[in-house]
């Protein structure tokens, strides 16, 4: 595949992930699906490419966030501690250990929460009503 | 009072713990996790889950990306057009929103994680 039409559909899967993701439905997971079964890229790669898009988009949605209010302050501190210890360490075995081993962990995370998500009994309202 | 203060705190931590490991392990989905945790045991509501789970895991993922950088699975050139893209598609989204079926497109979702699933783990 060349360069030009790899870039492309580069650009075309972060746009539909960021479609979902904007919607709240999980982006980050289909961005990573594409990046390791569709562009062959090595599983720690890839996550690491989910990182660096995640950072931006959502840092640019907390402003508006803090101003609306909606944000519970008193979770803060104990969420975010607790979260940097336990995410520091991740992230250093993830990038440890090996890589396949890693893809096999998430297939089975990605099994979980596609099981759940589909037996999920649909709480929302629909925005159209089903033709 | 200050026994129930405590617990929360303790709740809040584990919810944070949580997304953690799968921020850091996975590269992303602590949201997954975090918003049903905030909502449940932490008895927000969706619309602060969600905006507390942002808050959140913006630190937990820059300090996973630091350390993915120092161990060399960062590449910013790879990164670059999905980026982009993800920028477009946040515009959009906004505007697209009012017009789609959730039902059906969290069907979707589910089958898309599925076939993800599978050609991970055969």
């Amino acid at each position: 595949m060349s360069g030009a039409v790899s870039f492309l559909l580069a650009v075309l899967a972060g746009l539909l992930t960021g479609i979902l993701s904007g919607f709240g439905v999980g982006g980050g997971s289909l961005l990573l699906i594409y990046l390791t079964g569709f562009a062959h890229v090595p599983q720690n790669l890839a996550q690491g490419v989910n990182l660096l898009y995640f950072l931006p988009t959502a840092a640019a949605a907390l402003p508006s966030h803090v101003k609306n209010g909606c944000i519970e302050k008193k979770a803060l501190l104990p969420a975010i501690g607790a979260g940097l210890l336990c995410s520091g360490a991740a992230a250093w075995l993830a990038t440890a250990m090996d890589t396949n081993l890693l893809r096999k962990c998430f297939g089975v995370y990605l099994l979980i929460v596609g099981l759940r998500e589909l037996f999920r009994p649909g709480k929302e309202k629909d925005s159209v009503k089903s033709s | 009072m200050a026994e129930e203060q405590h617990t929360s705190q303790i709740r809040y931590a584990l919810a944070g713990g949580l997304a953690g490991l799968a921020n850091g392990f996975f590269g992303g989905g602590g949201g997954m996790l975090l918003v049903p945790l905030l909502m449940g045991p932490c008895r927000c509501s969706p619309r602060k889950a969600f905006a507390t789970s942002v808050a959140v895991i913006v630190p937990l993922c820059a300090l996973s990306a630091v350390i993915y950088w120092f161990r060399g699975s960062l590449d910013f050139m790879l990164a670059l057009p999905y980026l982009i893209g993800g920028l477009i598609g946040g515009l959009l989204s906004g505007k697209l929103f009012q017009k789609i079926s959730m039902t059906w497109l969290r069907r979707g979702f589910a089958l898309l994680i599925l076939y993800g699933a599978v050609q991970a783990l055969l």
